[in-house]
């Protein structure tokens, strides 16, 4: 009984850790932005010309939209360049269709094979932030939906010297199937409740690679690009050496949206896998944190190896239900904010994702459960698989590539022969 | 290249995806042409009169509304995608045999034609509306669940001259026949669900006009096929 009531007394206190998640998106969000939706001020400090960088590999849901709301722009001036590593890649043809409908638009298809690191991402942007011409570059994914005033209100925040890095409150958003149901709970939940929280109380900003807004010089100025070619969480580091050279990491509320439309379980519990594995690795023992944020699993711990009573299963019930009352919090918030983005489309033909169905808040415990086994798996493995890609990551989320035929890779090549096998 | 997919279910018959669905899941991976080609069963068997009694095959009182439909999504999808979107049906003739059943493709089709006709009332019909004609998984396939439609196939020497193209590919599998047999041959997906997106397609070189396409179908010049993966 003493042991169940440790676990109860740490549920709650990962209950009070939702709780200021809540409020710490609650404040997050409830600044106004400084610009003005009429505002078309020509004005080059305030609104400085943008170099826009978008990764593209393989096709991501809501690809056309996606594309087209960052050619969509109201921004006096900026250039789009679609980075591409293969001419064979799907999302190709349709980057060339956004660029046929916007001819007016200053929009670049650039396919240059870099193979200067391992991460994927960082190799494709190496040849686009070369050919960039404006001082503010912009990395942008290719999986995130924007509305028309984004470059507005980021490089409004960025007209501040003393600023470094602007990044964005991420919402995932969508969702068509149970995988991207799961990963857009967690995304507006757990991601975005920490984000909010450890830039508010701990200054501590948590940088997320969706969209990141920098000056070229001030890139240089800590290595390039290329410092981060060869690590998983190039975002975050960037993120802290901008911070370590004295410059001002800013969270911009401006919501950009991640569209996960069509995700399998197994892509979730990829993606959650290799997260875990990059925070092991960057926060050390901070990521044993994680565990007590995760109230859900927490309370389930004592039914599961102490004993199944009417004290247990309510407890288990009752933190479940504050949970997920928790997160749905956030999300009608987040849907407030979403919706109110949406309406400034202002004509242009995508139409903005849809925030995640309250109904669907009853999966946050199996969400949570979920990711509380997942929160193990970085003590028994250091092998992650990014977009086709296998390496084994290490300290600071350093890459190496993954043994594909030495003695150690044999676990591997076992599960290749079954999955052939049975195929 | 156009990369094309002619064979596409919706929720019309029995498809998961609702039209407008899946012209936007075709029209945001870069899709030129595609054609929706929902099925038109044949009542005349137990498998038909289930159909139809499930709602899952187009019917003469529905055909119009089915049409407009699309025609309102094909020009959604021209000024949205430049995506071209033809409309077409899927005659099923469903028996016990497979070796009797027979599925065929009728694209840029106009007027109603039911799946109880014979066959050559079918294609005649379907020549007069100029809808290109098309065999579908004429061969045996590898789908535990789906059941072979080997009539065409069995009797193609009759009706070969009426036909204008032949699945080679259908989703996962490769029909080798046809090109042994050096029949004129265009791959599709036989979209029924969201992953079925990821198979066999067919390139057409050609203008992209519903003119064009079927022109470059029926003489099989300048037409590839490729295995769309993600």
């Amino acid at each position: 009984m003493e042991l169940s009531s440790i676990f109860f007394c740490i549920a709650l206190v990962g209950l009070a850790a939702c709780a200021a998640q809540v409020w710490a998106v609650h404040k997050t969000l409830s600044r106004k932005d400084n610009i003005l939706p009429g505002d078309t001020a020509e004005d080059g400090v305030r609104f400085p010309p943008v170099s826009v960088l978008k990764p593209l590999k393989g096709l991501d849901d809501n690809l056309f939209d996606n594309l087209e709301s960052i050619c969509a722009q109201d921004y006096p001036a900026y250039e789009v360049i679609f980075a591409l590593q293969d001419p064979n890649d799907p999302a190709h043809k349709v980057a060339q269709k956004v660029k046929e409908k916007y001819p007016g638009k200053d929009i670049t298809i650039l396919i240059a094979r870099c193979t200067d690191g391992l991460n994927p991402k960082v190799n494709n942007l190496i040849p686009a932030c070369r050919r960039a011409k404006y001082e503010q570059i912009l990395i942008s994914d290719s999986n995130v939906h924007v509305s028309r005033h984004y470059l507005k209100a980021i490089a409004s925040q960025a007209a501040d010297p003393r600023v470094g890095l602007v990044s964005n409150v991420i919402v995932g958003v969508g969702g068509r199937s149970l995988g991207a149901v799961l990963e857009n709970l967690h995304l507006n939940s757990f991601v975005i409740g920490s984000v909010c929280f450890l830039n508010r109380t701990l200054k501590m900003p948590c940088v997320v690679g969706k969209s990141m807004l920098m000056k070229k010089s001030d890139l240089e100025a800590i290595g390039g690009l290329h410092e981060f070619k060869d690590v998983l969480a190039e975002d975050y580091l960037i993120g802290k050496k901008m911070r370590e050279g004295g410059k001002k990491v800013v969270l911009s509320h401006h919501l950009v949206r991640n569209v996960n439309d069509h995700w399998d379980i197994r892509r979730f519990l990829n993606r959650h896998s290799r997260w875990g594995k990059l925070r092991w690795k960057i926060g050390g023992l901070s990521y044993l944190s994680e565990l007590i944020a995760n109230p859900v699993f927490v309370s389930l711990l004592p039914l599961l190896f102490l004993e199944i009573s009417r004290t247990t299963i309510f407890f288990t019930a009752f933190v479940s239900a504050v949970k997920s009352a928790s997160d749905m919090w956030i999300g009608k918030m987040l849907a407030r904010a979403n919706n109110s983005i949406a309406e400034q489309r202002d004509g242009l033909s995508t139409s903005a994702p849809r925030s995640v169905h309250p109904l669907w808040y009853v999966l946050t415990p199996l969400k949570d459960m979920v990711i509380g086994f997942m929160w193990f798996v970085p003590f028994v493995s250091t092998t992650v698989v990014w977009r086709g890609n296998r390496y084994i990551i290490g300290k600071e989320s350093r890459l190496y590539p993954f043994p594909e035929t030495g003695f150690w890779s044999w676990p591997h090549r076992l599960a290749h022969v079954i999955r052939t096998r049975f195929a | 290249m156009l990369l094309c997919d002619f064979h596409i279910h919706t929720t019309y018959s029995d498809g998961s995806v609702e039209l407008r669905r899946t012209v936007d899941l075709f029209g945001q991976a870069g899709f030129d042409v595609i054609a929706i080609t929902d099925h038109v069963v044949n009542g005349d068997s137990s498998f038909g009169k289930l159909a139809h009694r499930f709602r899952y095959s187009i019917n003469e009182r529905n055909f119009s509304t089915y049409i407009g439909a699309i025609r309102e999504e094909s020009m959604r999808a021209r000024d949205k995608y430049g995506m071209l979107v033809i409309p077409g049906v899927e005659i099923s003739k469903n028996y016990l045999s497979a070796e009797k059943s027979a599925h065929i493709l009728l694209i840029d089709v106009k007027e109603f034609i039911p799946a109880c006709w014979s066959y050559e009332k079918i294609f005649l019909a379907a020549k007069e509306q100029d809808a290109l004609i098309v065999a579908c998984h004429p061969h045996h396939s590898s789908e535990p669940l789906s059941r072979d439609t080997l009539y065409l196939w069995n009797n193609r020497d009759k009706y070969a001259k009426y036909i204008d193209a032949w699945e080679i590919a259908n989703r996962d599998d490769v029909f080798n026949v046809i090109s042994l047999k050096k029949f004129p041959y265009v791959a599709n997906s036989d979209f029924h669900r969201t992953r079925h997106i990821y198979s066999w397609k067919t390139l057409l070189n050609c203008e992209k006009t519903v003119k064009s396409v079927k022109q470059c179908i029926r003489h099989n010049r300048g037409v590839a096929i490729t295995l769309f993966r993600n």
